[in-house]
């Protein structure tokens, strides 16, 4: 590789890097968890106080509410599962973001209840940061940012690429710990880049399809389909097969419909179905599930008639796809860690929180490579605006991001029925640490800020566990923590998170007590302490 | 061999813009070309799918060219290359 072209290249790198990662940090630490938004929706879950109707019951259950409620009718959702983030068997909402569903159970004397109570995902609320990086507002402005940063993030990455290639063999199995920390950070951050590269290509060709897929949709309208793509789309629909019709017509019971999946497809485990147009000719059940044996587009489903039980549509059922929907269910698959089960879901959480710390790493060697030397006898330095400005807001940003998701996860527990609108509280929690975090750093400095802000980190993070254990000595709060494996999983993973951030702490309090002066990582009183 | 020029604003604004009309292109090319042309099923999804890696490896790589004037050169030519083969499609095969 020629040197002006490695040179070139190591301009495109800083700069697309510098732009890009504080946003990517945010991104990927919220993805990584993410991953685990089952666990985490589990353990934040008030476990329903009564009994779930048994599914042996389910075709009892539907009659019964259809007859109650004739309005439930237009769309309602039977849960097949048993975990505790269920709170009943039977459920419907007005809308995509009706936070109020209906709930339908049968009592174990045979009544039938019906309730109305507000519900939000914690789960959700996460996902939600890492699409948006956090981005306030319209919840496509974020995205849409998110999708250029993604655009930005895949050219700093084959930039970085072209410039460790000319010396990968040299470096690649270097880690040289010493005095030169400019060279132990760049062999870290060139490590973990290089290993992971195939996995960043990935999730950043991926981001920038989720992020501007509408966009995307829109040019090849205009461009190719001479706007004929709305009439390809809609022939697409996996409903199509299915046509309205409001006679009135019986369906076929539960298990029979399950039991036509089952020949379908035996290792598709189902876990809702949900019905449209129940109880007509037209009805339609959509039956959503996983398939460990399979790449997955998140989950899959098949569509049925409940009328005849004729499968409608397997387009996005997991091993049963055509040719395009089933490629582009591995492409979602590698994104999401919808495959191979709970062994790459751990892989894709390591490799998350790897990609965070590249960021970071990125953002300390772009403040380390500018960084003024104090000469021998020369009297103390000042480190350069730029340079104490990046390190405040990589700092603030990236610790105040981590600090604000663990006290957001801790406070929809413990408000979770005792305030009206969670969601309002986890948005008021998570942005007023969040940038209280980012305004602490820029007037502490970013020597103090790191240490402070680690602590309060870690304070927040154990404070997860801590909840669990609250609610099991003092029952009185009617916490009800979960006993689940997939909840203590969270809080033993929030504990040694806990730890990390102790140890981050103290390392970071002893640099700046012991290392060098002339950096912005020195506790400003030394420096002051040397020029008097 | 002649000096590599930086050129930041001429090789960006040739792979963000150009990549990009080019990657829509020959994705509507694969659109056309594959089993069942434009109005199978489903198939609009993948076509989107290849926009971006294209578009990307075009604005990533395109500093490679020697000057920004090469760049839009060059990639306004894989443009009209592309273009004309779209139009032919759409021209003989409709």
């Amino acid at each position: 590789m020629r040197s002006d072209v490695v040179r070139l290249y190591k301009a495109v790198h800083t700069w697309t890097g510098i732009t890009a990662g504080m946003f990517l940090f945010i991104a990927f630490y919220a993805g990584a968890i993410t991953v685990f938004a089952e666990p985490l929706a589990r353990w934040a879950a008030t476990p329903a106080l009564t009994q779930l109707t048994p599914l042996a019951q389910s075709d009892e259950l539907i009659a019964r509410t259809l007859a109650a409620r004739p309005d439930a009718a237009k769309e309602f959702t039977l849960h097949l599962g048993e975990t505790e983030d269920l709170w009943a068997r039977l459920t419907w909402r007005k809308g995509r973001d009706d936070r109020t569903p209906w709930s339908a159970d049968l009592s174990p004397g045979g009544e039938l209840r019906l309730a109305q109570s507000y519900h939000s995902s914690l789960a959700d609320f996460v996902d939600n940061i890492h699409q948006t990086a956090g981005i306030p507002g319209a919840n496509d402005i974020g995205v849409t940012i998110m999708g250029v940063v993604s655009a930005v993030y895949a050219v700093a990455l084959v930039s970085g690429l072209i410039i460790v290639l000319p010396s990968l063999i040299k470096d690649f199995f270097a880690l040289r710990i010493g005095p030169n920390l400019k060279r132990m950070w760049l062999d870290a951050h060139n490590v973990v880049g290089v290993v992971s590269l195939p996995f960043h290509i990935v999730i950043a060709l991926t981001a920038v399809v989720f992020c501007l897929h509408e966009q995307l949709y829109d040019a090849l309208d205009y461009v190719v389909y001479d706007g004929q793509l709305k009439s390809i789309i809609a022939a697409s629909n996996p409903f199509t097969a299915i046509k309205k019709d409001e006679r009135p017509a019986p369906m076929l019971p539960v298990d029979a419909l399950l039991d036509r999946v089952k020949a379908t497809s035996p290792s598709f485990v189902p876990v809702e179905m949900r019905y449209r147009n129940a109880g007509t000719r037209g009805a339609s059940v959509q039956i959503w599930g996983h398939d460990a044996r399979y790449m997955m587009r998140g989950r899959g489903f098949v569509v049925l008639s409940p009328v005849t039980g004729e499968i409608a549509n397997t387009d996005y059922l997991p091993g049963r796809e055509g040719t395009w929907t089933g490629v582009v269910a591995t492409l979602f698959a590698l994104h999401f860690a919808t495959f191979g089960g709970d062994v790459v879901r751990v892989c894709y959480f390591l490799l998350g929180i790897a990609g965070a710390f590249l960021f970071y790493s990125g953002n300390l060697l772009w403040i380390e490579s500018r960084r003024r030397t104090e000469r021998r006898n020369g009297g103390p330095v000042d480190q350069k605006m730029s340079t104490r400005l990046m390190s405040a807001a990589t700092v603030g940003v990236c610790l105040g991001v981590i600090c604000a998701i663990s006290i957001t996860i801790v406070a929809a527990k413990w408000l979770n029925g005792r305030v009206a609108n969670v969601d309002a509280w986890d948005n008021g929690v998570y942005y007023s640490l969040f940038l209280a975090s980012v305004l602490w750093s820029f007037v502490r400095g970013a020597a103090a800020a790191s240490i402070e802000l680690l602590w309060l980190a870690a304070l927040a993070t154990a404070a997860i566990p801590l909840t669990t254990l609250t609610g099991w000595t003092l029952p009185a709060l009617g916490m009800h923590p979960s006993a689940s494996l997939a909840a203590l999983g969270v809080d033993f993973v929030a504990l040694g998170a806990a730890l990390s951030f102790v140890w981050m702490a103290r390392s970071v309090a002893r640099r700046a007590k012991y290392g060098p002066v002339d950096s912005v990582w020195a506790a400003p009183q030394r420096k002051l302490r040397e020029a008097t | 061999m002649t000096r590599i020029r930086r050129d930041w604003v001429g090789k960006t604004s040739a792979g963000a813009i150009l990549g990009f009309s080019l990657a829509i292109a020959l994705a509507g090319l694969f659109a056309w070309l594959s089993p069942g042309r434009l109005a199978t099923p489903n198939k609009f999804q993948l076509v989107m799918w290849l926009i971006a890696p294209i578009w990307l490896t075009t604005l990533s790589l395109c500093f490679l060219f020697s000057s920004g004037m090469r760049a839009w050169l060059w990639l306004g030519a894989a443009n009209l290359a592309a273009y004309a083969g779209l139009f032919a499609c759409r021209r003989f095969l409709l």
